[in-house]
């Protein structure tokens, strides 16, 4: 047997789980609800081609349109205040110091608790009357008011509070962006900073015009991923802790909406359309994106 | 204005507890080219950092164009560096990497953008003003960082370094014309190296350091004809100067007084030793290196000492071949034995 094909035969046979696994729970799935995007399908009868009938209604559903505009004011929200959190832990925490590993640890383990168990404690932290949050706010107030004399937030019943919570949630599971932005900033060359100390600049100088530029690639493939991910991260949030509301649909995102049209309604080739407008919304937002990116990336090639 | 351009004063300098300078004495005049010579590890990037205000001393005081400026910030120094990676940002052009300190100090645009420009005419690369890092050579980006050293008229120039990534035949181009360069703008220059012939070639002065310590500051013909320590006479050449107990050799021609009571070593250099010399110590040949027109013959004695000559190529020995090495004594170095310091007659 030649080597070459010896070690061709290695490589597949050392791909083949990861390709099994690829194509048995992710590729075929896909294709399936690709397929039926254009059936009628219920689990009970067989599906029944509709053609584009479920993506016209789709466009016409009221509730759907709600859900994206939901999804896209959250990722617009979002995905900027999780980047500029991240971003600001991992300038503040690259250093070796007193103290530092804990507080890195510290920053990582919200991301790393269940994120049901995390649901479940923002349910108690948002609670209006007992929830530490609003106890907080109505410290120095009277009549169960806040100390300027307003209203604490409803977060559980209020639309627009709802939807502030499900973002405020969000930023505090940063910490996967938080490593790789700590790993990007240490790896940036000493030499500039010290270079930018002898020109005398100022911190918030060397922020913009050092920082910021150097790590400029890292943070648009962070903010690409986010964007991505941001249609995901709503889904346990708004099933947990909101439950898609407050009625009718204020924190209902696309991603809930998917899910309870497939096992609530059982309307599984509705919720398959709906998936693949989920996929086209989320590869024109990330082709806009790229192609800021790249116009960035050309700078880069050292 | 008075006073050297710059002047070191008894400075040390310590990293992670570990004293890597000791009270460094160096003065550097106004105008001058000094060459921070020695090995990886003997300090001389902490000379210039010290300088630059990126490390600090822990004893000493160090005087900028006749200001004291140990406590003051990188900054307030007036200095500027170039480093031995260059430390150009990938994402401006080469006008705008030269005009950085000048936009940081908020110059206006324009005339940062014009000095800019001037700065890049005078070391060659006006026509690069703008590409960007990415797109440049080696030489190119050398030639963008020295122009952004030198946009800002600093009273001194510090260069880490600054030859050691260019290519062979680019640095000794690039070492010519830094020292044109100097001599241009009569500035004032520490330059760091590792390079013996880079020193001896750029340098009005040059500083030997080894382990923290300056072995000896003179101007290349002295470093080079007066060893101050067997550390110089070693590290300059190359290959190194032979040092062997006198007495191995027997010099020729007049001896100098020489001490009764103390041992020295006797050093010379290969292209001073002859292999001719029939009074000179037999020795055998165990290799020979043709580097062109030359050869380098490496011989052990009789007594077992170890001796490099220079020979031309075509009256190379053969391998094997025995030999007498001779040297006169007017190209003897003398050193005590036990510091290795220079043994000067009295």
């Amino acid at each position: 047997m030649r080597p070459d094909t010896r070690s061709r035969r290695q490589l597949t046979l050392m791909l083949a789980p990861y390709l099994v696994g690829l194509v048995g729970l992710v590729l075929l799935p896909a294709l399936i609800t690709l397929a039926l995007a254009f059936t009628e399908y219920d689990l009970l009868r067989p599906p029944t081609w509709v053609g584009l009938a479920n993506v016209t209604a789709l466009l016409d559903d009221p509730v759907f349109r709600v859900a994206a505009i939901n999804s896209l004011v959250f990722a617009v929200v979002a995905v900027p205040l999780r980047l500029l959190i991240a971003l600001g832990l991992a300038l503040l925490l690259y250093r070796r110091a007193p103290g530092v590993g804990t507080a890195r640890t510290a920053a990582v383990l919200p991301t790393a608790v269940p994120e049901i168990a995390y649901g479940l404690l923002w349910l108690w932290l948002l609670n209006p009357l007992y929830g530490p949050i609003n106890q907080l706010l109505r410290t120095g107030g009277q009549n169960g008011l806040t100390a300027l004399g307003r209203t604490p937030p409803q977060w559980l019943t209020d639309p627009t509070d709802a939807r502030a919570a499900i973002i405020a949630m969000s930023l505090f599971t940063v910490g996967e962006t938080f490593v790789v932005l700590l790993a990007a900033r240490r790896a940036l060359p000493r030499d500039v900073y010290e270079m930018a100390a002898l020109e005398d600049a100022t911190g918030w100088d060397v922020f913009r015009r050092v920082t910021l530029p150097l790590m400029a690639p890292v943070l648009g493939l962070l903010a690409v991923r986010d964007a991505i991910q941001s249609l995901h991260f709503t889904f346990v949030p708004a099933f947990v802790v909101t439950d898609g509301g407050p009625p009718p649909y204020a924190t209902t995102y696309l991603s809930l909406f998917v899910y309870r049209n497939a096992f609530e309604y059982l309307r599984y080739g509705y919720a398959a359309a709906a998936t693949l407008l989920m996929i086209l919304l989320t590869v024109a937002a990330v082709l806009v994106q790229w192609r800021l990116i790249r116009r960035y990336r050309a700078f880069y090639r050292l | 204005m008075s006073g050297p351009g710059l002047l070191l004063d008894g400075v040390s300098a310590a990293y992670r507890g570990a004293t890597v300078l000791h009270e460094v004495e160096l003065s550097v005049a106004r105008g001058e080219l000094l060459v921070v010579l020695g090995p990886s590890g003997a300090g001389k990037s902490t000379v210039l950092r010290v300088v630059a205000g990126l490390e600090p001393v822990t004893a000493g005081r160090v005087h900028i164009a006749g200001r004291d400026v140990t406590a003051a910030r990188p900054g307030l120094r007036n200095v500027s560096m170039v480093f031995q990676s260059y430390a150009l940002f990938p994402h401006l052009t080469v006008a705008e990497n030269i005009a950085f300190g000048l936009e940081v100090r908020d110059t206006p645009r324009a005339v940062a953008g014009e000095r800019a420009r001037a700065a890049a005419e005078t070391v060659g690369c006006a026509t690069l003003l703008d590409r960007r890092p990415g797109q440049l050579s080696g030489g190119e980006r050398q030639r963008v960082a020295l122009a952004r050293a030198l946009v800002r008229e600093p009273d001194v120039f510090l260069l880490d370094e600054p030859l050691s990534n260019l290519d062979l035949g680019l640095r000794v181009e690039m070492r010519a014309e830094l020292r044109t360069l100097h001599d241009r703008l009569g500035a004032t220059m520490v330059h760091v190296t590792h390079d013996q012939t880079e020193a001896l070639v750029l340098a009005d002065r040059i500083a030997v350091l080894r382990a923290g310590r300056i072995e000896q500051v003179g101007t290349p013909e002295e470093i080079w004809h007066a060893p101050a320590s067997t550390f110089v006479a070693r590290f300059v050449g190359s290959p190194a100067m032979n040092l062997l107990p006198a007495g191995s050799v027997l010099p020729s021609g007049d001896a100098p007084p020489l001490p009764a009571d103390e041992d020295l070593h006797v050093g010379f250099r290969p292209e001073a030793t002859r292999l001719d010399d029939v009074e000179g110590a037999a020795a055998s040949v165990d290799r020979v290196e043709v580097v062109g027109e030359d050869a380098y013959a490496y011989l052990t004695l009789a007594n077992g000492g170890a001796v490099v000559a220079r020979v031309p190529a075509a009256r190379r020995p053969a391998r094997g071949a025995p030999v007498r090495v001779g040297v006169r004594w007017a190209d003897v170095h003398l050193f005590h034995v036990g510091s290795g310091r220079r043994y000067r007659p009295a």
